[in-house]
């Protein structure tokens, strides 16, 4: 097997064959004759790394796998952090180390963090800091509800009253649906049901804030294409319009298209009629749009091949 | 970043036995490029990519901790709750020890409010007020006290989400890793022969059984933090 070992043996032989000199690390140490009773289980093995020649003046001692072996010398120098003592320089474990009180363990984290939740304040803080961060319900009543201003706007597209039948009757809950989505070509359609119509609305608004997609527009605000899609058994086909069309769709679709904020285009609701069916598949039929411009950047082509 | 020396040693290593994984019949086949061998129905990991990651591990935890940011240690197992507690304290890090309430990073609102109560219980007690009340009443509040200590106890000095998150055990703690994968926070995590290695971000392929291996492994964790916590004191 060629490892590092075999191969500076085999160098250190042939040098001191050719009689010429060895640099000094590589030169054996000056060792007594290697013990007298040599181990049985590296006999083999020293016999093959020894290189037998002749002009060698001290035969080499028997090498060993073991690592813990100091009888071989060291050829390679590992790095190791050590101090005067000789020990390795690492901190302590944490488990052994000096115990800390609580009360250091305390401040440390009150100077960390700020004193958050902890309840009990060691170095005189403020305990109530973390009120001012966070809504709390005021002792008038209800909570005022501040509109978010994220630039969003909300449309509810149907509210339904669905029944969960059990033992004890029917139990009645509100199903909203709800498409929000900027002027400027950003949407998102949710889901959210509850026990009022107002947190259903509120639950599915937040809802669709997280998983919102961007329409490609062109600069007269309608589709650079024609598209379909279809999400169960609802199929929508989308397409563009010169300006001053507006947007001819129905129900879901043009909830859809309005908020996002296309002033020109066609949709059909081919399929089944479902409110919520259709919003999710004009959903997918926008996503499967491009823009001519990045088609012939991917396709490598300039962009009048594209309308031939 | 840059590669520092974390004096990782694989005769320490051997040692502690982190080399061990599961048995044979319950590997993950992902886990084939770090398993280097098979010994007596056990496999066994390979101890320099091992060290390779847990360098990696530590010199990401380096340079998060000299950026001021706020850490997560998590681990539920009976053999590495009371070192990871102790870890975590001497890291002061975040920490959860006992059971990881679902939705408690993804529902963080709710588990405010938790620690808002927890908050107020704790300032009651120390004022006073629980003596107070009648017997059941306060019978009920110390009880609540104790039941938020345990579960909350590591996490009340949190404000808001962590930055990166410790797991110890993946197939334990999977609900914690499902969490922080869809709120895309950095995970690191020890891996062990039965466990996926492409959910967390970086997974250092140890033994997990064992609480020596937690326990060193832990404690490099916890060396390079404190470290980047120095260095962020000094100069933030």
């Amino acid at each position: 097997m060629l490892t590092v070992r075999n191969v500076i043996t085999l160098g250190v032989s042939i040098l001191t064959a050719l009689r010429l000199s060895i640099p000094s690390k590589f030169a054996p140490p000056s060792l007594p004759y290697p013990s007298s009773s040599p181990n049985p289980r590296n006999s083999s093995l020293s016999a093959l790394h020894s290189a037998p020649s002749p002009s060698h003046p001290n035969p080499k001692p028997p090498t060993s796998t073991l690592p813990s072996s100091t009888t071989r010398p060291r050829r390679k120098r590992r790095f190791r952090p050590t101090n005067a003592a000789g020990r390795v320089n690492s901190p302590p474990a944490f488990d052994d180390g000096p115990e800390e009180t609580e009360y250091e363990i305390a401040a440390a984290y009150e100077e960390l963090y700020v004193l958050a939740y902890s309840g009990v304040s060691v170095l005189s803080n403020d305990i109530y800091v973390m009120d001012s961060k966070v809504k709390r319900t005021s002792a008038f009543g209800k909570v005022k509800k501040e509109k978010t201003k994220d630039g969003f706007e909300e449309r509810v597209v149907q509210v339904r009253r669905v029944t969960k039948v059990v033992k004890g009757g029917k139990q009645l809950h509100f199903r909203a649906i709800v498409v929000v989505g900027d002027k400027q070509g950003r949407v998102g359609v949710r889901v959210g049901k509850a026990k009022e119509v107002i947190d259903a609305v509120q639950k599915s608004a937040t809802n669709a804030r997280r998983n919102i997609i961007a329409i490609p527009m062109t600069k007269y605000l309608t589709f650079p294409h024609r598209s379909e899609g279809d999400y169960g058994a609802a199929t929508v086909i989308l397409g563009p319009a010169a300006p001053g069309t507006g947007v001819i769709a129905g129900g879901a679709v043009r909830i859809v298209l309005e908020m996002a904020g296309v002033e020109n285009a066609l949709g059909k609701q081919l399929g089944s009629k479902i409110a919520l069916n259709n919003a999710r598949a004009t959903v997918v039929a926008v996503q499967k749009m491009k823009q001519f411009r990045e088609v012939s950047e991917e396709r490598g082509i300039p962009m009048e091949e594209l309308w031939r | 970043m840059a590669r520092r020396y974390w004096n990782i040693n694989l005769e320490e290593m051997l040692e502690a036995g982190v080399h061990f994984g599961h048995g044979t019949r319950k590997w993950n086949p992902r886990m084939a490029p770090y398993i280097s061998a098979k010994r007596k129905g056990i496999h066994i990991t390979n101890l320099t990519r091992t060290a390779r990651f847990l360098s990696e591990a530590c010199d990401l935890l380096f340079d998060a901790a000299t950026k001021g940011k706020q850490f997560l240690i998590v681990g539920t197992k009976n053999k590495a709750a009371d070192s990871v507690a102790r870890a975590a304290i001497r890291a002061r890090c975040h920490y959860v020890n006992k059971k990881w309430l679902g939705g408690m990073l993804t529902n963080w609102p709710t588990t405010e409010t938790r620690l808002h109560k927890f908050r107020d219980l704790r300032t009651e007690q120390k004022t006073g007020g629980l003596n107070r009340l009648p017997k059941r009443d306060a019978a009920m509040l110390k009880r609540q006290l104790s039941r938020l200590q345990t579960y909350l106890g590591g996490i009340k000095y949190m404000t808001r989400l962590p930055d990166i998150v410790i797991i110890v055990d993946q197939q334990e703690e999977y609900t914690a890793l499902r969490e922080c994968i869809t709120l895309g926070i950095p995970t690191i995590c020890l891996i062990d022969t039965n466990c996926d290695p492409d959910l967390a971000d970086i997974s250092i392929p140890a033994n997990d059984d064992a609480i020596a291996s937690i326990r060193l492994i832990l404690n490099k964790l916890v060396v390079a933090i404190c470290e980047g916590r120095s260095s962020y004191i000094r100069n933030p």
